[in-house]
């Protein structure tokens, strides 16, 4: 396994936010996280990326424990983290922002390269390469978002909401850049509220209900799932 | 009339020179920590301290007490990291606080060691520059001016070109997304203390044959820098700069026509005013504020 998360628990003051989660994500796939707002979607994916601090409960990423390592430090290993709300640097340029992505890479003639490769799948993103990301429409910022973390030549992408905002076109065009991402070499975690889009997308699925993992299995078979058809898909 | 208004300009730039390094510093280190450094004035008073001590005591040169004043005000800022901003990183309330004790410390350190009284910094150049017979720059109003114009400069070409730079752009926007791409908070809030310190420092420095050093006079740029970076917007170095000139002109002007007092108040109104019309400073962008 790539990416083992195992048992993770994580509380805000009183409040528990995840109650013992264990997610296992292999080399080659899309792994799906969906449930309802507040179930702790996007908590699992700040754990994983050490923005939360884990009560209990260990994360390891190709063999070795991450647990409670800094952002920084985790990046470092190749888990690359597209938040929720793009969180692009709305004062730095498009280009800036991208190299921004690149902060801990030392090889320099590749990063270039890199940078090439992310305007090739986002011409658009060349188009503004000079103008600060919040002059950007959504689905620009959200492919800015996606660009620069590929720009940290991740072996792991954590995408949270990517879906969130953006026209029924554009998430169709998010949702091609994620299968191009993992045909490609690099495993996604994909986080979403829309679940239609998610199990479409993903070879597996997490169901989160209130900070546990309620369901897992292969996304197809959760498309079926009676459950999950009634809560999640309105079907 | 006109001769008077050329040297109220004057004394504006050179105002707004000294100025511009400490608002800017104050800017950089709250876009970055999220925290007030309620003792950068007095990080701006140890830079005058330094060329006391170096430059008027042990009558070492200038220049070299400059540079001193630069790297020893620098190190107090990155002290300040490690040991206050640091340990309360999500607290930043508690940073300010803080940074409102270290400033008496400073102070007390100070009174203790130099007295409490005005210190006589010698002149470095008496000379003057006449333009005409009322129109006179002093070369040290010069070399204030332009030193600060280099320093700003230096600051510019670092935030726009070198990969710290937008590092510490990166993080004054979004820290935690900064993170994100692998952007140690640690080191940045280090470099932008050593920063903000250095400019503080230096501009004590370049100011102390100039003006009254005392243990106090951190409270008097202070307040201006706080004038300053509430108009020009919370977390714009560009505004910053803008306003440090403007607020410099407007002060200036007011106190040479009529009152300082007077321009305090007025310096004050402008605040509110800027506060009611645009909350978010001239320069400001929303999500900051």
């Amino acid at each position: 396994m790539l990416l083992e998360v195992e048992n993770i628990a994580v509380s805000f003051g009183k409040v528990a936010a995840l109650r013992g989660i264990s997610i296992n994500v292999g080399k080659q796939s899309i792994v799906a996280i969906i449930g309802a707002n507040g179930a702790g979607k996007s908590t699992t994916l700040r754990a994983i990326s050490g923005l939360e601090k884990l009560q209990e409960g260990e994360i390891r990423f190709e063999g070795e424990a991450i647990s409670n390592l800094p952002p920084d430090r985790i990046v470092g290993r190749g888990i690359a983290h597209v938040p929720e709300g793009r969180r692009v640097f709305p004062d730095l340029t498009v280009e800036e922002n991208l190299r921004t992505g690149a902060f801990l890479r030392t090889d320099a003639e590749q990063t270039e390269a890199d940078l090439r490769s992310v305007f090739e799948s986002f011409p658009r993103l060349l188009e503004r390469i000079g103008e600060n990301a919040k002059t950007l429409s959504g689905g620009e910022q959200q492919m800015l978002a996606i660009g620069r973390a590929l720009m940290a030549k991740p072996r792991l992408l954590l995408m949270d909401e990517p879906s969130m905002g953006l026209a029924p076109v554009v998430v169709d065009e998010i949702a091609v850049i994620i299968r191009k991402i993992c045909a490609e070499g690099v495993p996604v975690v994909l986080v979403e509220q829309n679940a239609q889009m998610a199990l479409r997308l993903a070879d597996y699925a997490y169901v989160l209900e209130t900070g546990t993992v309620a369901l897992e299995g292969n996304a197809d078979s959760l498309l079926d799932n009676d459950h999950v058809r009634a809560a999640y898909l309105g079907v | 009339m006109v001769e008077l208004l050329a040297q109220t300009g004057l004394n504006a730039i050179y105002a707004a020179a000294y100025m511009s390094l400490i608002a800017v510093g104050l800017v950089l280190v709250f876009g970055v920590l999220g925290v007030i450094n309620f003792a950068h004035g007095e990080l701006f008073m140890i830079g005058a301290y330094v060329v006391v001590a170096i430059y008027a005591d042990f009558q070492m040169p200038y220049v070299l007490a400059a540079a001193a004043a630069l790297v020893f005000v620098g190190a107090v800022g990155i002290l300040m990291e490690r040991t206050m901003f640091g340990p309360l990183r999500d607290n930043p309330l508690g940073g300010l606080v803080a940074s409102i004790g270290f400033l008496l410390i400073l102070q007390a350190l100070v009174s203790v060691q130099f007295g409490v009284r005005m210190e006589h910094v010698p002149p470095v150049t008496q000379d003057v520059i006449v333009i005409s017979e009322k129109v006179r720059l002093p070369v040290q109003r010069l070399a204030v001016i332009i030193a600060s114009i280099v320093f700003l400069s230096l600051l510019w070409i670092f935030l726009r070109k070198s990969k710290f730079g937008w590092a510490l752009r990166a993080s004054a926007q979004d820290r935690e997304a900064a993170s994100l791409q692998g952007i140690s908070i640690t080191r940045i809030s280090i470099i932008a203390m050593f920063i903000g310190g250095a400019l503080a420092g230096i501009a004590g420095a370049l100011t102390a044959p100039l003006i009254s050093v005392n243990p106090h006079m951190g409270h008097s740029v202070i307040v201006a820098a706080f004038i300053v970076i509430i108009v020009g917007g919370v977390g714009s170095l560009e505004g910053a700069v803008v306003a440090s000139i403007a607020y410099a002109f407007v002060h200036t002007i007011i106190t040479t026509f009529w009152d300082g007092v007077i321009a305090d108040i007025v310096g004050l109104a402008l605040m509110l005013a800027v506060l009611i019309i645009k909350p978010t400073g001239l320069f400001g962008t929303a999500d900051r504020a």
